[in-house]
Formats: C-alpha cells, structure tokens, sequence
C-alpha cells in the first residue's frame, strides 16, 4: 500500500490493516477502552491492528497509550530490581531433598 | 505420571526451578516482608515437588502453577491470622472496563508531563510500596500480569474468578496504583500539580 494510498484512506475515514481490508474507524472513546486490553495482548471482537491504528495517530488517545505504557515499564524495572537471595536457593534445594528422601 | 524418582526430580528441576526467581517476586509482593516471602517460597516449591507426580506437564504452565500453590499457600496463612480485611465488590460495569475510559490522572499529567519523565524520579522502593499498600485482589491481578507478564485466562484460573474480575481488577488496581505514584509525585515536586485535576 502506498504512501498516497494510506493518506486516501485515512480521510476516507478507513484504514487498512496488513491484509489489505478496509478495517472501520474506531472513536476515541472506544480506542482509550480498549488501551489496556491493546498493551496485554488481550484484544477480542476488534483487531490488533485496528486498535493501534487509531491510538497511533490519535493525537488524543496517543498520549494516554504513552504514559501507560511508560508506567507498566516503571513498575517492570522496579519489579525486577528485587531477586531471590542466593542462600534460598540452598535452603530450598535442601528441603526438596530432604521432601525426596 | 509414571516417571521414576531421578527422572521426576529432574524433571522438576528443569522446569520448576527456573521460576524462582518470579515465585519469590510474588511472593514479596503477597507478604510484604522478605522473611514470609522466604517462607511461603519455601512451602510453595516443597509442596510442588511432592505433587509434582500429578502436574499435568505443559509448555509455560509450571510458572502458573507454581503461583496458584504460592497464592493458595498465602491466603491460607492470611486467613488463619485474620478473616478477609477487605470486601472488593466485583461490579465491572460501575468502576471497571465499562466506565469512563479517560484516565483522570493521565488528564493531569499531560497537562504538565506529556512524555511521564516523573516516573524516572520516582525510585523503585516507592512504587514496590505502592504495588503492596493496594489491596490483595488487585495487588495479585497487577503483579500477575504487569510483573510476570501471565495472560488473563491463566489469571483468571489462578485466582479462580471469571476473566470479566480479573480485568476489572486489573482496571481498577492499575488507577489506584497510578494515582498513589501521581500524588506522591506531586507532593515531592517531580511534578507540578495541576489545577482541576477532574476532566
């Protein structure tokens, strides 16, 4: 699909996904309703594709889709900091063997 | 499962232990301290390896089960010190996915933040805290899938309530969280309050 093409059909009020087939416009307020699900993954009844073409060019829901994901990215790296002391992996080995004796 | 013991020990190893690491995360994040997190670690993997022989073995689902036992093992421990301090009423459609879409708190920081550069200031001990002061049935959802990256179908089975609870958990427990880390962002000065911070 051409440059040309994707601008004709995003002021035609479609878009098209990788496919080719016109996929219908979503409005903002259903977009922002589906940012959560969008992020996990977790899309049903409207495509992937279709949900990230408007939240992508969306000068209102754009920024909402940015802070979440900035935020799920705070909370990963603060997540992540905290390992498994190394002596629980001792302590736990020897419980298992002892449990398999 | 007709596995010897060496083979199921091994088995075990090879796809039980690898998991440690998320296991003592959530963990930490149900008990709060790291002395119960080592404890409840220590229960949730001896009573895995002693029921090891009844798992029903599949791609990726060890990590699920080993927190369903963790979870299981947690609340029972919690149950016996105090009945349940909180009744989360499941209403999906009054403060769940179903109502307003619009993030009032992202309103307020686009107004002051737009790329949420506050989140770099705000150290990762505050929003672990953060993650722990919510309550047990959203704390669970948010670690579960924010964390550990789990699907909600396998949330949903782990804390034995319908998808629709789960996403309603995670909905709410997600604004809560960001509304805790917005205030504090604010009272600290990494961001400036905003006036009318209601759309």
């Amino acid at each position: 699909m051409s440059f040309l093409d994707k601008l004709k059909s995003l002021f035609a009020g479609t878009r098209q996904d990788d496919g080719g087939s016109a996929l219908p416009e979503i409005p903002c307020e259903e977009a922002l309703s589906f940012v959560h699900d969008f992020l996990d993954g977790e899309l049903s009844g409207v495509s992937q594709n279709q949900v990230k073409a408007h939240l992508d060019a969306c000068q209102r829901c754009y920024p909402h889709l940015h802070l979440e994901e900035v935020f799920r990215e705070a909370i990963r790296r603060a997540g992540t900091e905290q390992q498994d002391p190394a002596e629980l992996k001792v302590k736990l080995m020897e419980l298992l063997a002892e449990a398999g004796a | 499962m007709t596995d010897s013991p060496a083979a199921a020990a091994a088995g075990f190893e090879a796809e039980a232990l690898p998991h440690l690491d998320a296991v003592y995360r959530f963990a930490l994040r149900l008990s709060g301290s790291p002395d119960q997190a080592e404890d409840l670690v220590q229960e949730t993997f001896v009573r895995a390896y002693k029921a090891w022989g009844q798992y029903a073995r599949g791609y990726g689902a060890a990590k699920s089960w080993l927190f369903t036992i963790c979870r299981n093992v947690s609340l029972r421990g919690r149950e016996r010190r105090q009945r349940h301090d909180e009744i989360v009423t499941e209403n999906v459609g009054r403060d769940g996915p179903g109502s307003n879409p619009v993030n009032p708190v992202w309103v307020s920081v686009l107004g002051v933040d737009p790329e949420g550069d506050f989140f770099e200031s705000i150290v990762e001990e505050r929003i672990i805290q953060a993650i722990d002061d919510l309550p047990e049935e959203y704390r669970t959802a948010v670690v579960l899938s924010d964390l550990e990256g789990l699907p909600y179908a396998d949330i949903a089975e782990l804390m034995e309530v319908p998808v629709g609870t789960v996403k309603s958990r995670l909905f709410r427990g997600r604004r809560q969280f960001q509304s805790v880390l917005y205030d504090y962002a604010v009272e600290m000065g990494y961001i400036a309050a905003r006036a009318g911070t209601d759309e």
